[in-house]
């Protein structure tokens, strides 16, 4: 579909340098995080500026090529894969960090930059962005944006779309629209950065980015617990928060992931337990230090053993386990299918045992870890796609738990999105006159259906 | 795919390939992807192109070897990934594979498979070359030049320090005994590198000299040559790089423990017996010859245990401001990152200032910085800015590969820092 016509003239637009069309690079943006979808592009451009993109949107949507665009290319949805070829845009090359202000407490930056490297900088400012999907060393910030991406913190803080005050986005047809503002308040008409805050890439393509921020907590403090039975782990959640203390993390390990801790905890106590949860607070001194009693004294109830973490370094060595545990399942199998709902809080516990016995009754390795502070879980089945008896029964069961979710009142993703990952079950989870609207916004945008086509819904035929 | 087309040794190292998870950790970190920002320069991209070749959905281009070799080996993304992925065995072993099926390129077949092997010859062709060097190059700074016309296949521009009128090898006796009123402890036989035999030969001497007042006994053996790291870590030659093993391996028996100057030859030697083993008998001897090996800092601290009183700053490098680049090949592949750091802290007529991120890669890595010049310049860029925000007077560190790379990229920028290797510090 892509001659050597239309890569001469993107050379024209953007510089030979910030084109790629070799098929082992374009091989290098066939995927993303995920491991059961690839789709190689036709060639791979990295605007570093606005017009740029603009100039590229407007070549493609006149010539009709597919535009998949990508940052990092963490994601675990599919999202960022071209699965119709074409072009892969590319902003990790508009990594510039525009402006930080302490005085108004935002800072407006390009859609490259990677989230890690934005938090260093905040921090040495004294200040903070919470949002911090556990790809937060790759993940970059427009999709950061693009995803409406979550993470630990997000208990306290919330979700990215709370953050963001103003967009630049280049539109299907190359026109470049600024919405929003500076201002954490702003009445002006629909909140249209909304729509593309989550969009997933398939309405625009976001070129810069402000944020609000957060003054930096002053202090932290880890508590480590450790429970013999997930249903105790789940109701010791509830009654933190139930006490009305609302830490800034709670996170959940299952015994898959004890192997990070060897070492950290006792070997007797990981042995024969079945949950650790993390718990971070935050805040001013007096604060951390009265939140951390309550939690300690509430964990006693349940768990077999609750530690204080003694300093910041061993904090930090168990945020390193808790962070390994996608990668660290991901790398002892073939294939692992993982799902991202959300459950209401209090039906935590239900969901896990619901799910474990869907997992037994199809004979498939589980583990889940997550969010529980929200509700944000990650079940993660351990499969084969090669196998496709085995393959078909972690289907299967992740079918059920998806509906288990769905039934006890949650969602299908929590932070992932739906990409291609998650398609299938669309239908399932939203209501079809919801569906309708997005496919007509869709149509207005990007009538063309040029940006990330094939993605979110499942396409009729005639699409 | 042909059927011509194995991949042996990429094969040998397939459950590190199978690790990744693409999870995209290892962007963070990468010296290479810093710069570019492409994912083939990234573990991930270089994982993905690797299973490619496996499943024949690409072939052994021009272009795949030009990515696999877009790597400096420095271990921070294995550092780094939560699944232990060994991206430097993987690429180590497909450049392997790349040269087996498809040969060496020249010049390198003709440098590595001929040249280095020969210590003797090698010296000599190094010593023409430094004849040109100074006839055809303007002298820059004291004793650094351009490139020599020999070494010019190699580089772009590049300053280095000139090559010694006379080598190691040929400045100091084969045995060197500690003196008569001190007890000898140990007798370790000194790896002295290329670098040190041809360009460097005044650390040598230092080293020697430093051992044997501590009671260590000095055998240099004459029949060393090229640890080898060029030729099978660097352009995936095995087969000559097990000769040159070999060769290695029977010039230090007999001796308590082999010392070395260089952190990239400890680690290329020491990494014999993964990649160049091939028989039980190698496996058997390699293993021991690796056992033997400690790093110079390492032998110092860990062994000789010596107390800071040992340790004599030379004149004129009392009262300086001293700060440490760590090798990749000494902090990341030997795991020695404290004892040089206790070293240094240790002395009273210096000051010790640690610089930011002073274990990230130089950008030398040998080969690398051949292909991809521009590439290793902007890396030692970053370094050049730690190494200024110290307002050190002396860079010290422990591998004369990483003492090049520094040299050029300083004195690129005009900045006023002396490079030298941490025991050049001593009198």
């Amino acid at each position: 579909m892509i001659t050597q016509k239309h890569i001469d003239q993107l050379r024209r637009i953007i510089g030979g340098e910030n084109v790629l069309t070799t098929v082992e690079e374009l091989l290098s943006y066939s995927y993303d995080a995920t491991n059961m979808w690839s789709h190689m592009p036709d060639v791979v451009v990295f605007p570093t500026n606005t017009e740029h993109i603009a100039g590229i949107l407007q070549f493609a949507s006149e010539n009709e090529i597919p535009v998949t665009p990508r940052g990092g290319g963490t994601n675990v949805s599919g999202g960022s894969i071209p699965i119709k070829g074409g072009i892969v845009l590319c902003t990790t090359r508009m990594n510039r960090i525009i402006d930080i202000s302490k005085n108004n407490l935002n800072a407006t930056v390009e859609p490259g930059v990677v989230l890690q490297d934005f938090q260093t900088v905040l921090a040495e400012e004294g200040l903070f962005f919470p949002p911090d999907p556990q790809s937060f060393a790759g993940c970059t910030m427009g999709g950061v944006v693009a995803e409406n991406s979550g993470g630990p913190s997000c208990l306290k803080y919330g979700v990215t779309k709370q953050y963001v005050l103003g967009l630049e986005v280049v539109l299907a047809d190359g026109r470049v629209v600024k919405l929003g503002g500076l201002t954490p308040k702003n009445r002006t008409g629909y909140e249209l950065m909304m729509l593309f805050t989550g969009s997933e890439g398939t309405l625009g393509v976001i070129s810069k980015i402000t944020l609000r921020l957060l003054p930096k907590p002053k202090t932290n403090q880890t508590i480590v617990a450790v429970f013999s039975d997930v249903a105790e782990a789940g109701e010791t959640v509830s009654d933190i928060i139930a006490a009305a203390v609302l830490p800034s993390k709670v996170e959940f390990v299952d015994n898959w992931t004890f192997e990070k801790f060897r070492g950290l905890l006792p070997d007797k106590i990981l042995d024969d337990s079945q949950v650790i949860l993390l718990i971070q607070v935050d805040g001013l001194p007096e604060t951390v230090s009265a939140e951390t009693g309550e939690i300690l004294a509430i964990c006693k109830d349940n768990a077999r053993m609750v530690r204080v973490a003694e300093d910041p370094a061993e904090a930090e060595k168990y945020w390193e386990a808790r962070s390994a545990h996608f990668s660290d399942i991901s790398s002892r199998t073939h294939t692992i299918v993982n799902e991202d709902v959300s459950v209401p809080r209090d039906r935590i516990a239900d969901f896990i045992r619901t799910s474990q016995e869907i997992a037994k009754k199809y004979d498939v390795p589980i583990s889940f870890a997550g969010h529980v502070g929200d509700g944000n879980f990650h079940p993660v089945v351990l499969s084969d796609s090669r196998d496709k008896e085995h393959f078909g029964r972690a289907l299967k069961c992740v079918d059920e738990i998806i509906e288990t979710a769905l039934s006890l009142g949650g969602v299908l993703s929590g932070e992932h999105g739906i990409g291609l990952e998650k398609q299938r079950f669309l239908k399932k989870a939203m209501d079809p006159a919801a569906i309708d609207i997005m496919k007509q916004i869709k149509n207005l945008l990007d009538p063309k259906h040029i940006l990330n086509p094939g993605k979110i819904w499942e396409e009729s035929p005639h699409e | 795919m042909s059927s011509s087309v194995k991949f042996e040794q990429i094969d040998r190292f397939k459950e590190d390939l199978d690790k990744c998870t693409k999870c995209g950790f290892c962007m963070s970190s990468c010296p290479v992807y810093q710069e570019e920002k492409v994912e083939s320069s990234v573990a991930r991209g270089k994982i993905m192109l690797v299973r490619a070749l496996l499943d024949g959905e690409l072939t052994l281009t021009d272009e795949m070897a030009k990515q696999l070799n877009k790597c400096t080996l420095c271990m921070t993304c294995v550092e780094n990934c939560p699944a232990s992925t060994q991206l430097h065995t993987v690429v180590t072993a497909a450049r392997a594979d790349k040269v087996k099926n498809k040969g060496l390129p020249f010049p390198y077949n003709f440098i590595f498979r001929w040249l280095l092997p020969r210590r003797r010859l090698f010296g000599w062709t190094v010593k023409i070359a430094s004849w040109f060097q100074g006839i055809f190059m303007p002298k820059t700074e004291g004793t650094i030049r351009h490139l020599s016309m020999f070494l010019s296949a190699l580089g772009k521009g590049r300053h280095i320090p000139q090559i010694a009128p006379k080598f190691l090898r040929q400045s100091i006796p084969e045995v060197n005994k500690p003196p008569e009123d001190v007890k000898t402890t140990y007798t370790v036989g000194y790896f002295t590198g290329c670098m040190t035999d041809f360009v460097f030969p005044e650390l040598g001497k230092k080293i020697v000299k430093f051992l044997t007042r501590n009671g260590v006994e000095v055998i240099v053996p004459r029949r060393q040559g090229c640890c080898g790291a060029p030729v099978f870590l660097g352009a995936g030659d095995f087969d000559t790089g097990r000769k040159m093993a070999d060769s290695n391996v029977r010039a230090f028996k007999n001796v308590d423990y082999i010392i070395t100057d260089c952190a990239t030859c400890a680690s290329a030697m020491k990494d014999y017996v993964k990649y160049l083993a091939d028989t039980p008998e190698r496996t058997r001897e390699y293993t021991e010859y690796a056992a033997k090996i400690k790093d110079i800092t390492e032998f110092l601290v860990d062994i000789l245990k010596l107390p800071p009183s040992a340790y004599k700053v030379a004149g004129e490098f009392r009262g300086k401001k001293v700060t440490w680049h760590e090798p990749c090949h000494l902090g990341r592949y030997l795991g020695v990152k404290e004892q040089p750091r206790k070293i240094l802290k240790s002395l009273p007529d210096i000051e010790y200032i640690e610089m930011p991120d002073a274990d990230r890669c130089c950008g030398m890595a040998g080969t690398f910085s051949i292909n991809f010049y521009d590439l290793s310049r902007k890396i030692a860029e970053k370094k050049t800015d730690s190494i200024n925000v110290t307002g050190a007077d002396i860079v010290v560190t422990d591998c004369p590969g990483c003492q090049i790379q520094l040299i050029d990229g300083i004195t690129r920028k005009g900045m006023p820092q002396k490079v030298l290797h941490i025991m050049d510090l001593f009198e």
